[in-house]
């Protein structure tokens, strides 16, 4: 009896095999780094209705942070400001600004701003704000450098991985309350972030949830 | 140490025993599917509905197809953040702001704090500084945020059905209002919610038009009480039962705990059950004596308890007058007694042990003369009631357990009255403000057609129902949380009704329509404050005292005072004399028109909270039936399902029946308020219309009924056996009389209550799993407390308010897939032989929070954890919908979406994805607590201990912390927060918080005496305590013996050897 099929044909399943592995090996890591928070978020820079700067606001003039996002220490959120907020200086300051004529619209009108979502959690996550900044969580570990920011970007991944590196090490990261909102802080000489968190977390008994999935899934 | 099989023993099928239905009584198979399946046969398959397995697959392949051209859309979509221009004074953005305010109801206002989040009101809760409340609601306020977002909701003007305008509406009014002259062209029909304000108005609406007819109409309202106290004290004085006062209660037909009282009786009543030690139950308890047609909530906390139709109330009352009145020698009450024309006879088969329970219940109600109280039901005919009163005179009990106070409500016709009116033709304008009389007037009334005479009918409502569709003008209400408006509690204190947003689509209010036709200022909140000091007679700094009112939420003593009154012996004796008599044939069956423990006169049909609660006694969910006794059914040779027509006089329906133990032979009851034709699409044509068989005459209850058999059959959907535990009441529920008690628990057996039941013979536990360490410095725990716990359900609303649970649907419950992550179970406990009499428990189960929990060992995803606190934690994101946890969970609390129930209409949950409306209603939306995640299907849910609330707790102790130096972690003060079960309970029966701190409520409950863990014996080490039912029965009562039987013969009184036989333990 002839041969049914073709010399080559042996190899067609190893070739296949072969194929697939390259395939799916292809699938998999491109899903591994194009689709994780690493690859979609950090960098993501919309542009926003009012090309308001941070640079020149928490940097240059030294703004502190809390002057707008007035209920970050005692509210889930950090609040965006209210028209009424800006107002309170560019009533006087720059007040024929091209660049501010949205902000004297929507004082006048009464229409709100509608600034760009940049930070977003999922909503099966429930991130606040106030038990991080209150406990020594400092603005800067999780948004960047936006003191340094012209418009501001997405500078962290923020995915599940990177909330336990620091729920797991709190030391690397916390520091003394005054400063939380000093954007530029470092460590005093002669003493490192490592010392100066241990120190924090044994004498604040800072203790995140790290195993507890209701401490952030509710 | 050999292996340790644990086997329930085999439940003796002859003895004493606890059962949640006839079905596990009688053991039935649909009963043992019940039992051994998590879910029952078919629920976890697909099935029914328009898609089989076979298209199934078919549109999977085009749904793979179909995703392929969506994944471009991977990134987020762009999403905006949008502040205020203007800061809002309190509001921070993610913070509830809490307002006090009232949600005005038939018997007296609720005094509410309402939370809102970003200006929406989301949770309702009862307000912890009015005496009424205490913080407890019941499941009408719970609810009736969900009707202030029912998209289904009247969203503008109609003129004969089609959409007008407000200005067209405002027009036409002034019209009617320019020809009315004196007024006597014009009726109002109001509804039988008091409001001073509109109060006021009304005598400003008749000053301008002195000519006009005022009538008011409630289908299940106290107007035969006010009657009799009318009679009994004279015109204007009301009664209030004072139960805190009382040692002994007998309630005939009256649901003094249920749909017939109100959260500050039920309060009283429980505060005499709260009882810490045997010595303190002898001391404290009272005993309670009820006569009634069919187990109510008030029957399941009786001591004692007899069955007895509606019709023969007046029969028992009589019997217990010629007692009393031999024991007090007061002639006159025995000459009211012999002018009551009843019927002769109880007609129980043992009239021996009839007599033997009145005389001694009479004993037992003299000898605590002052101390006792008669509460007559408001279904009774005013003769009955007035010789309850008469009765309660000659007990002392006239302003001791049954004030007597003035009420301000001034008469107004009745609605057959003012359809007699409206027949003569002269009205040419008829207000309809509020309430449903062409569905809910009596039968002989002819509302609809009385209402047709008037020209023009303007109905004001906040649903479009069969009333606005028979009239001219429909106008949009505006919710109790829209507009101002004030009430007055059930102790007559003044409320303010704080609105706590904008009208979602332009309602106007009751007051504002009425100051418009009145002619005056109609701005609700300045009409509000106008009578605010009228009331309070602030006239200097009104304001200080004004905003004082808004914070508290009420004004201060401004409750009505009790009034020094006798009764008029004479003008009751007179009255019963001339009222007609009541007959009761032979071989006739009485038919009792219930209030709905859900819809109320059929009000909330199109709230789908309230629909699917099964009611807390038949277990009823999205329907009514005829309740009849088990022995009834068996002589009818029905069965529950089987439907039935009813034949009353001329008139007949055909309705489905459903065995309830415990009801009285002689009698069917059904409940009012379904069968709605012109409603949402919740509430259509669920259950069945029983007005049309209401005439005035017998309003809430006839006789003379017959009952034919249909040969058809109905499905109903009960949970009564959904999630029933594996057997063994005892092991459930465990329950003890006073003296049995003190006998065990003081001596020789002071574990009495933990070693009841199979606990009575297992070993001592260990354990081969490990949990995390349990080291927080928080442990949170409950105690549920059965003694006070009277079933009202209020916690299951709460709790699905809370906590964003969705409804399901009929089709879905008989399939066993409710979504309440507590449920009230409720168990029937009875002898061998006295089945058609058994005491009644009802029993809140929710997820028990095991230390040990075998849910968590089965996940393969570790999507069920414990954390360090305590707590048995769901990670939605993570489930990938097994249900093996649920399957292992010996306690069935947990649930499994089996579709998308946020996002899915009920009537389409089968159709296939794509081809059916996605998304929740925009106004729906509104509702959700923004801290509890809106699941989705394919994931598996149960109670939290409301994860969120503990969170919210522990938050605010670090933020407070901040960066003090103190010597423990930051630690949650006793009891500054609680679980949204325990802040509704009324009774206060089911109290949450801190294990670890010894200061808080929890940890001293859970040392109780009375204290039990639900099968302690699987070492699943339970977060949740429970406290034993305690009965105080009077032991020469004939049926004394039978009180917590069912827990007595569960091994508990006798010391345990290993010899005795009983399976268990070492095998």
């Amino acid at each position: 009896m002839a041969n049914l099929f073709p010399r080559w044909s042996n190899w067609l399943p190893i070739k296949i095999i072969i194929c697939l592995l390259v395939l799916g090996g292809g699938v998999t890591s491109g899903v591994w780094y194009y689709f994780t928070p690493k690859y979609t978020r950090v960098g993501y820079q919309p542009t926003q209705p009012v090309p308001f700067s941070h640079k020149i606001h928490a940097g240059q003039l030294g703004m502190d942070c809390r002057y707008c996002h007035s209920f970050v220490e005692t509210s889930a959120y950090s609040n965006i400001p209210t028209t009424q907020v800006c107002m309170n200086c560019h009533s006087q300051v720059q007040k024929d600004s091209p660049k501010l004529e949205l902000v004297r619209q929507s004082w006048e009108t009464g229409k709100p701003i509608e600034w760009v979502q940049i930070h977003k959690t999922p909503d099966y996550v429930y991130f606040n704000h106030s038990v991080h900044v209150n406990r020594g969580v400092s603005c800067v570990s999780c948004h960047g450098k936006v003191n340094e920011m012209d418009v501001v970007y997405h500078a962290e991944s923020q995915s599940m991985s990177w909330c336990l590196d620091c729920h797991r090490n709190p030391e690397d990261f916390v520091r003394p309350v005054s400063e939380v909102t000093n954007l530029n802080w470092v460590p005093p000489a002669g003493k490192t972030q490592k010392q100066i968190g241990e120190e924090l977390v044994k004498k604040w008994h800072i203790n995140p949830p790290d195993k507890n999935c209701a401490g952030c899934h509710r | 140490m050999s292996k340790r099989i644990f086997q329930h023993p085999e439940e003796s099928q002859t003895g004493k025993r606890y059962w949640r239905s006839l079905g596990q009584l009688q053991d039935t198979p649909e009963f043992r599917g019940w039992l051994q399946r998590e879910f029952p046969q078919g629920a976890s398959e697909l099935e029914g509905g328009d898609v089989s397995r076979r298209n199934f697959i078919q549109l999977m392949g085009a749904s793979v197809a179909l995703a392929g051209l969506s994944l471009s859309a991977c990134r987020r979509p762009l999403k905006n953040l949008v502040p205020f221009t203007r800061g809002v004074e309190w509001s921070v953005p993610g913070k509830a702001l809490f307002f006090t305010s009232a949600m005005p109801a038939r018997g007296g206002a609720i005094p509410l704090v309402v939370t809102t989040f970003d200006g929406r009101p989301t949770k309702i809760e009862g307000n912890p500084m009015h005496p009424v409340s205490k913080g407890a609601t019941d499941i009408w306020a719970q609810s009736s945020v969900l009707d202030l977002y029912d998209p289904q909701r009247s969203k503008g003007y109609l003129l004969d059905g089609k959409p007008s305008s407000a200005d067209a509406f405002q027009k036409a009014l002034a019209g009617i209002l320019s020809a009315a002259g004196d007024g006597s062209s014009l009726a109002f029909l109001v509804d039988g919610v008091q409001s001073p304000t509109r109060e006021r108005l009304r005598k400003a609406v008749l000053a301008k038009f002195p000519q006009a007819k005022w009538a008011s109409y409630e289908p299940n309202g106290n107007d035969l009480e006010l009657e009799a106290a009318a009679v009994a004290f004279g015109a204007g004085h009301e009664i209030a039962p004072k139960l805190e006062g009382a040692d002994v209660v007998l309630t005939v037909d009256r649901d003094i705990l249920g749909v017939e009282g109100d959260l500050a009786s039920v309060r009283a009543f429980a505060s005499r059950r709260k009882v810490e030690n045997s010595a303190d139950a002898k001391a404290k308890m009272n005993r309670l004596y009820v006569v009634e047609n069919r187990y109510t909530l008030t029957g399941g906390m009786s001591d004692h308890r007899m069955r007895l139709a509606a019709s023969r109330a007046g029969t028992f009352l009589k019997l217990l007058a010629a007692e009393i009145a031999a024991l007090s020698g007061d002639s006159s009450l025995g000459k009211i007694a012999s002018e009551l024309k009843v019927p002769e006879k109880l007609g129980g088969k043992d009239a021996a042990k009839e007599t033997s329970w009145v005389k001694e219940c009479a004993v037992d109600l003299w000898s605590r003369k002052g101390k006792s109280v008669v509460l007559v039901g408001q279904r009774q005919p005013v003769a009955v009631q007035l010789l309850g009163l008469a009765i309660n005179s000659a007990l002392g009990a006239i302003g001791q357990t049954l004030i007597v106070r003035k009420t301000d409500t001034v008469p107004a016709l009745g609605i057959g009255a003012l359809a007699e009116e409206l027949r003569k033709g002269k009205t040419a304008t008829l207000f309809v403000l509020g309430g449903n009389p062409v569905f809910n007037a009596p039968s002989d009334v002819k509302w609809t057609d009385a209402q047709s005479a008037a020209k023009t009918v303007i109905h004001l409502a906040m649903e479009v129902n069969e009333t606005s569709a028979k009239a001219t003008w429909h106008v949009p209400a505006a919710h109790y949380l829209e507009q101002w408006g004030d009430a007055r509690a059930s102790d007559g204190s003044y409320l303010v009704v704080q609105p706590m947003i904008m009208p979602l689509y332009n309602g106007v209010s009751e007051i504002e329509l009425l100051a418009k036709i009145a002619g005056v200022e109609s701005d609700p909140l300045a009409l509000v404050q106008k009578t605010f000091v009228e009331i309070s007679g602030v006239t200097a700094d009104s304001g200080a005292v004004w905003a004082n009112v808004l914070k508290q939420g009420s004004l201060e003593k401004s409750a009505s005072k009790p009034v020094e009154a006798a009764v008029s012996v004479e003008a009751i004796s007179k009255k019963v004399s001339e009222s007609p008599a009541i007959r009761v044939g032979d071989k006739d069956f009485e038919l009792v028109f219930i209030t709905d423990s859900k819809l109320d006169d059929g009000r909330y049909a199109n709230n789908g909270w309230l629909q699917e609660l099964p009611d807390p006694i038949t277990k009823l969910t999205w329907d009514n039936a005829a309740l009849i006794s088990p022995a009834t059914a068996k002589a009818l040779s029905l069965e529950t399902g089987d439907v039935v027509k009813i034949i009353a006089g001329d008139k007949s329906l055909e309705v489905a029946v459903l065995e309830l133990p415990g009801h009285a032979d002689d009698s069917i009851s059904i409940a009012v308020g379904y069968g709605r034709s012109e409603v949402g699409s919740v509430g259509r044509q669920v259950g069945v219309d029983v007005y049309p068989l209401i005439s005035s005459e017998s309003k809430r209850f006839r006789t003379g009924v017959t009952i034919q058999k249909t040969g058809r059959q109905y499905a109903l959907a009960i949970t009564q056996e959904h999630g029933a535990l594996e057997g063994r009441g005892a092991d459930i529920t465990r329950q003890a009389t006073v003296e049995e008690w003190s006998k065990n628990a003081e001596k020789a057996n002071p574990d009495y209550f933990k070693k009841m039941g199979i606990d009575a013979h297992a070993p001592e536990n260990f354990s081969l799993y490990t949990h995390p360490a349990l080291d927080d410095v928080h442990a949170w725990g409950m105690a549920v407390d059965l003694n006070t716990c009277i079933g009202c359900s209020a916690c299951m609303i709460a709790c699905q308010a809370e906590n964003n649970i969705p409804i399901v649907g009929k089709e879905q419950v008989i399939n066993g897939r409710e979504m309440h992550w507590m449920r009230m179970d409720r168990y029937f406990a009875s002898e061998a032989g006295s089945e058609s009499e058994p005491e009644m428990v009802s029993q809140p189960m929710m997820c028990q929070h095991c230390e040990n929990a075998p849910c968590e060992t089965v996940c393969p995803v570790n999507a069920t954890v414990h954390s360090e606190d305590g707590l048995n934690v769901m990670a939605y994101n993570r489930c990938i919908g097994t249900r093996y946890c649920a399957n292992n969970c010996p306690f069935k609390v947990r649930r499994f979406n089996f579709f998308d129930y946020n996002e899915r209409s009920l009537t389409s949950l089968y159709k296939w994805n794509l081809l059916s409306e996605k998304g929740m209603a925009e106004s729906s939306k509104m509702q959700k607590n923004p801290n509890v995640t809106v699941r989705m299907r394919g994931v598996m849910e149960k109670c939290t201990f409301c994860v969120q609330r503990i969170q919210e707790a522990k938050i605010a102790a670090k933020v407070h912390a901040r960066d003090s130096e103190a010597a423990t972690k930051p630690q949650v003060p006793a009891d500054v927060f609680t679980s949204a079960c325990a802040q509704v309970c009324p009774t206060e029966a089911i109290t949450f918080g801190d294990l670890k701190n010894p200061a808080s409520k929890v940890a001293k409950l859970k040392e109780s005496q009375r204290g039990y863990r639900l099968l302690e014996y699987l070492n699943t080490s339970n977060r949740v305590w429970y406290l034993a039912r305690i009965r105080n029965p009077n032991p020469k009562m004939p049926d004394a013996s039978r009180a917590g039987s069912a827990s007595r013969d569960a091994h508990g009184s006798h010391a345990h050897d290993p010899a005795n036989g009983h399976s268990g333990g070492h095998q």
